[in-house]
Order: structure tokens, then C-alpha cells, then sequence
């Protein structure tokens, strides 16, 4: 673990489990979904990042304060939330720090919870949701479960550091993506993406009532949404609506 | 080949200093830090975006809890629109999490400056999940040139 990043356990972490990664980024389809996890799971903070690496910001919850990247537990399954927008500069050191943390614990499969914007989103009435994964054995399980698979394309932001580094080490790791507005807090989306992830996990989600919440969570996320399409359009974010180019 | 007819001398002045304009505000925009809700007014500066097309321009706000027959889309000018809608109900900023100040906001104002010149009476609204669509034919400079 890089020693610009640590991450202190303050709570039991069950070994052998899933970690879901929910950061924000398009639609903030991630951070909605993660958060909604949290509420249905009833999921506990177990461990937090540290890092010098991080803005100088972190977040009060009941009059205490709390890293803004956390990692919340609900029997084997892990949760890392972030609250903030990861600078495009320190997301490397970030994403290296969970993976290996990651692997000390055994993780089985990564999953990592986003969007893929669409143009015109507001005239989508139904949203798609697709898959990418690490290698072929993860690839294998989404088809088995029936998602759709992201064949071509690119990918940038945390999902694409994890999908590498899973790749790299034959880890299994999967990409659940929806289409989603890129620059507006997306419940819709969010919901298209937990449906993906119930599927895979098995996990029990009440989809409805984030559904229900839509408009206050659009509301309420209208400020990280600002500050994430800061750090997006740093990271080119928008080479996601790119056409690949292939050379055979 | 049609050539149409070349701005006057006034008509390029005015055209740069309106460039200069969008240019100071969208800096600005970009600097100052403040908050997206103004007390003395209940307001919230929605979320927002404008898209140059090659015909249009295309302007989406983002408007969740807007009562739908209060949106209000204006033009004060020929480069700007301003944007007023009633929320459906008074949000306390607590329940937004905001707990180091009391009040309450009820409406979403947004002013809009727009980075090409438009045909504002040709304007087109629709209102959509939540989300405002306003579409604005562009107007072409008379220095632009057309192959026939």
C-alpha cells in the first residue's frame, strides 16, 4: 500500500466478500446508487481513507468528522463511498490504496457502480445498462447473469484504474454502467444500475423507493455534481463519448 | 458561390465587445466560489448546460420540485436568458443538510448567457422528467459564407 494513502480499519471487515466501489462521476449514478445501499443494507462504516494526497475537506456526520472516503460493511458485503470528487491527479494513488487493501482482505469480485452519458437523456424513456469486466472468467458470470456487455469503447475514471489493475493481477472486477445524463444527478440511472447489481449479487435492493426519492436525492446532489464536472473535465471524462479507434 | 452582405464597422464593434462580455461572465462564473442558494431571495442556481449545434442552440436546466406552470424563461437581451420556477414545496436548508444557517428556499432563478448569437423569437421550450429544454435557432454572421 502506497504510504501516501492509508486505510484505517475502525470496524470488523468481513474477508472473502465483495467490495463495491461508488465514486462520484457522470450522472453521479455511482454515489446515488452506493448510497441507497447503504440505507437498504443497513450497511456500517468499517474502515476510512486517510491521505495527505486528499483536499484539506472532510465531512460531518452527528457533529463528528469523517474522511471523505469511506468503507461501509453489511455482512460479506463492502461498500467504498466517496463524498467528494477525486482529483483527477491523486486518483492513481487512490484506487492503488483500495486495491491492495483489497486483496489483503480477499475480496472475490470487485464491482465498480457508474454511468455512460447519452446525449438527448431526457428523451430516453428506458436506460440501458451494460457490463465490462477484468478477464474472461468475470466476463463469463455477467453473461451467465444476463447483463449486457460494453464490447468496444473507452472507459476513464475510477472504474477504468480498477478494471487495469484487476486485469493486471487476474483479479475479477466488473464495470456495471447505465446511460445517464452526463452533468445532472441521475436516480434513474442509479436505480437501471443497482437492478444490474442485484442480478449479479443476489443482494435484496428496494429500487422503488430510490425511485421515489428522485427528485429531493437531484436536489440535494446538485453541489457534487458542480464540483465533480470540475474534476471530469479534467480527466477528459468526455473521451468516453469518443469513436474508438482500432489498428489490427 | 453567394456571398452575403459584410457587417458594418458598428455591427463588429458591438459583436466583440458582446464576446468580450460572455467571455468576463463565463470567467467569472469560473472563479468565484459562493453558494448555490441565496437566503435574501429563497433562490437555488440550478444545474445547467448550453450546447452549440450547428443550427441551434440547445439549453437544459435542471429543475427537480419545479411547479411546471411556473417556469418562466425570459430574454432580457439579445444574448442572455434569465430563468424563474416555483418549487412545489418551501425546502428548509436543513433538510438539504445544510444546518449552520435557517431559511428556506422556494424557487430556482438562473441567468444564462448564451456563447452565440440566436434567434430569441424563434425559441422553443419543453419541460421534460424534471428537466427544461429551451432550443434557439442560431443566427448567422453576414460575413459567413455559403457554396451553392
Amino acid at each position: 500500500m502506497s504510504e501516501e494513502v492509508k486505510i484505517v480499519e475502525t470496524g470488523k471487515v468481513p474477508l472473502k466478500g465483495t467490495l463495491i466501489f461508488a465514486f462520484p462521476d457522470v450522472g453521479l449514478v455511482g454515489v446515488i446508487a452506493g448510497s441507497h445501499l447503504i440505507d437498504e443494507l443497513g450497511m456500517v462504516e468499517v474502515a476510512s481513507l486517510n491521505s495527505n494526497l486528499l483536499p484539506p475537506v472532510i465531512v460531518l456526520h452527528d457533529g463528528l468528522p469523517h474522511s471523505s472516503i469511506r468503507i461501509f460493511s453489511s455482512q460479506d458485503t463492502l461498500l467504498a463511498l466517496s463524498e467528494i470528487p477525486i482529483p483527477s491527479d491523486i486518483l492513481l494513488p487512490i484506487m492503488n490504496a483500495l486495491f491492495h487493501w483489497a486483496k489483503s482482505k480477499q475480496v472475490k469480485m470487485m464491482i465498480s457502480l457508474s454511468g455512460m452519458p447519452i446525449q438527448d437523456r431526457q428523451d430516453a424513456t428506458e436506460l440501458k445498462s451494460f457490463a465490462a469486466a477484468s478477464n474472461a472468467e468475470a466476463l463469463e458470470i455477467a453473461k451467465e447473469k444476463g447483463l449486457e456487455i460494453l464490447t468496444e469503447g473507452y472507459m476513464v475514471g475510477p472504474q477504468a484504474v480498477l478494471l487495469q489493475h484487476a486485469a493486471e493481477t487476474g483479479s475479477q472486477a466488473l464495470t456495471l454502467l447505465a446511460q445517464c445524463f452526463y452533468n445532472y444527478p441521475d436516480p434513474e440511472a442509479a436505480a437501471e444500475v443497482l437492478k444490474d447489481l442485484t442480478k449479479l449479487t443476489g443482494l435484496k435492493v428496494n429500487i422503488q423507493k430510490l425511485l421515489e426519492k428522485g427528485e429531493e436525492i437531484r436536489l440535494r446532489a446538485r453541489d457534487v455534481m458542480k464540483r465533480t464536472q470540475d474534476e471530469m473535465t479534467k480527466m477528459k471524462k468526455g473521451q468516453e463519448y469518443d469513436i474508438p479507434m482500432y489498428v489490427s | 458561390m453567394a456571398i452575403k452582405k459584410r457587417q458594418t464597422i458598428s455591427d463588429m464593434i458591438d459583436e466583440y465587445f458582446q464576446d468580450m462580455d460572455r467571455w468576463v461572465e463565463q470567467v467569472r462564473e469560473t472563479l468565484s466560489e459562493r453558494p448555490s442558494w441565496d437566503l435574501k431571495t429563497s433562490t437555488m442556481e440550478p444545474l445547467r448546460e448550453v450546447t452549440v449545434k450547428p443550427t441551434e442552440v440547445i439549453v437544459t436546466v435542471d429543475l427537480p420540485f419545479a411547479k411546471e406552470e411556473t417556469i418562466h424563461v425570459e430574454a432580457p437581451d439579445s444574448s442572455s436568458l434569465e430563468i424563474l420556477a416555483e418549487m412545489k414545496k418551501k425546502i428548509r436548508l436543513k433538510e438539504l443538510g445544510v444546518m449552520h444557517r435557517e431559511g428556506v428556499i422556494q424557487r430556482f432563478h438562473a441567468w444564462i448567457s448564451l456563447p452565440v448569437p440566436v434567434k430569441m423569437k424563434k425559441m422553443m421550450v419543453e419541460h421534460k422528467k424534471g428537466i427544461l429544454e429551451i432550443r434557439l435557432p442560431r443566427k448567422r454572421s453576414t460575413q459567413s459564407k455559403r457554396k451553392e
